[in-house]
């Protein structure tokens, strides 16, 4: 396989997930219509549908990419999802400016970033029953499995964020519309959780067919 | 003058909002720019939207960005990253109708961004202190008031407020405005109720004092316009700002 990973790969990681939050829409709509206001799932799959509107031509570079996705993702998903998706992408372009093509490190450091971006806009920690809970073991996760290459890092990654989104169902949450809810948002899995590791799943599915 | 963004998820709650503020804010009210809805034409917020919003209503001297809540406080912090001059925007952590109605008021008057930002950081007070939290304090409070026409360089005057609901927001507005024009400070204080003196440049301060009908208020100034803004501060309250 190989170790480098192409703006295609990544272009091709960004439809990946569109497809499939259009997939699982209806179960992120129900999921947030337990805990939240019922939108996760048609706001994220409009959004994403922008994004891949604009991928055609595909950009130059994996940075003009991320700028393109973060910036239709902070205009045109609606709820919280839009800052928090967008800054995502936003944070991950920079890092990764200059070469044509990403290594596992690179592409790690750059979700890192991006990630990193996530917490300081929406100030959230882990065990918070939001999409950090499931981002933050897959960071840890991809770094472990670093030397292994990228599609093997992107397979721990999406376990590790799988087994975080399904470890976010006993937790009462302490962020965003949820926490309202108190002790009642306690028993159902966090719909931001289950999307971003949809997230780490089509970036694995990606890099597995690149394989 | 400062600019003003309102930013929420509905369209009708901001541009609602927006109107009951400009009814307080003269004849020469600040920019005032609404981001609101999402896409569709739905409920939501827009990032990319909020910043052009904001580079619309800077003029030069700055702009305070007021939210409702959830999204539109992410999508604002993140709008700033992309807007012309991130170092003159402010976002307020005021209550998004009582802090959009201090900032027309306060901006009208000619106050700088940190000013109208400072007193809409207070803007939940005047509801507190109207329902009878004790634990509120009246923004700007002054010290024991000592002084009177002689003490200094401070000038005042006594009146009787004729308004039938008193001070209350419409006339507590023009108040500030008026008291903001001259190059004087401006103080006032409720005798009927023996209160401290309060900053005559604060529509928080001074709705917060809840002064009634038949009330008797003496207004203080000093500074090189006192005197000015004293007559034209007596003529209002004599007027009943234009109420009568």
């Amino acid at each position: 396989m190989s170790d480098a990973v192409s703006t295609d790969d990544l272009v091709a990681w960004i439809r990946a997930f569109r497809d499939a939050v259009h997939a699982h829409k209806d179960e992120l709509t129900r999921l947030d219509s337990e805990i939240g206001d019922a939108d996760h799932g048609s706001n994220m799959a409009r959004g994403l549908d922008a994004v891949v509107a604009k991928l055609d031509p595909v950009p130059a570079t994996a940075s003009d990419l991320f700028k393109t996705v973060g910036m239709t993702l902070v205009s045109s998903v609606g709820g919280a999802s839009g800052p928090l998706y967008g800054t995502l992408f936003l944070r991950m372009g920079p890092p990764l400016a200059g070469d044509g093509e990403a290594d596992a490190a690179a592409l790690g450091a750059a979700l890192r970033a991006g990630v990193e971006g996530v917490v300081a806009r929406g100030k959230a920690e882990l065990g918070d029953k939001t999409m950090i809970d499931a981002l933050s073991p897959a960071l840890d996760a991809w770094d472990a499995a670093v030397a292994d290459g990228p599609a093997a890092a992107a397979r721990a990654a999406a376990d590790a964020a799988a087994r975080g989104r399904d470890a976010t169902e006993p937790l009462v949450a302490r962020k965003g519309r949820a926490s309202y809810l108190g002790e009642r948002s306690a028993g159902h899995i966090d719909p931001g959780a289950t999307s971003a590791t949809l997230l780490l799943e089509a970036l694995r599915d990606t890099l597995a067919g690149a394989e | 003058m400062i600019g003003i963004v309102a930013v929420s998820h509905s369209r009708a709650l901001a541009e609602a909002t927006v109107h009951l503020a400009l009814q307080m804010g003269g004849d020469q009210p600040p920019a005032v720019r609404v981001a609101a809805g999402g896409p569709d034409d739905d409920l939501g917020t827009d990032a990319v939207a909020i910043a052009a919003a904001i580079d619309e209503a800077d003029s030069g001297d700055g702009v305070l960005v007021l939210m409702d809540l959830g999204s539109a406080i992410l999508s604002a912090e993140t709008a700033v990253e992309f807007v012309t001059a991130p170092e003159r925007v402010r976002l307020s952590p005021a209550p998004f109708v009582e802090g959009l109605v201090a900032a027309v008021v306060t901006a009208a008057g000619g106050a700088d961004l940190a000013a109208v930002a400072a007193e809409c950081a207070t803007a939940g007070e005047a509801k507190r202190r109207q329902l009878g939290d004790g634990a509120s304090t009246v923004p700007d409070a002054a010290p024991p008031a000592s002084a009177d026409d002689t003490a200094g360089d401070s000038l005042s005057f006594e009146a009787v407020v004729s308004n039938p609901s008193g001070l209350h927001a419409r006339p507590a507005a023009t108040f500030v405005k008026a008291a903001s024009r001259f190059g004087a400070e401006v103080r006032i204080a409720d005798l009927d109720t023996g209160s401290a003196e309060v900053s005559g440049h604060s529509l928080l301060a001074l709705m917060a004092l809840g002064v009634r009908q038949g009330s008797r208020v003496r207004v203080s100034a000093s500074g090189p316009q006192a005197r000015q803004a004293l007559d034209e501060l007596r003529a209002l309250i004599d007027d009943g700002f234009g109420e009568r």
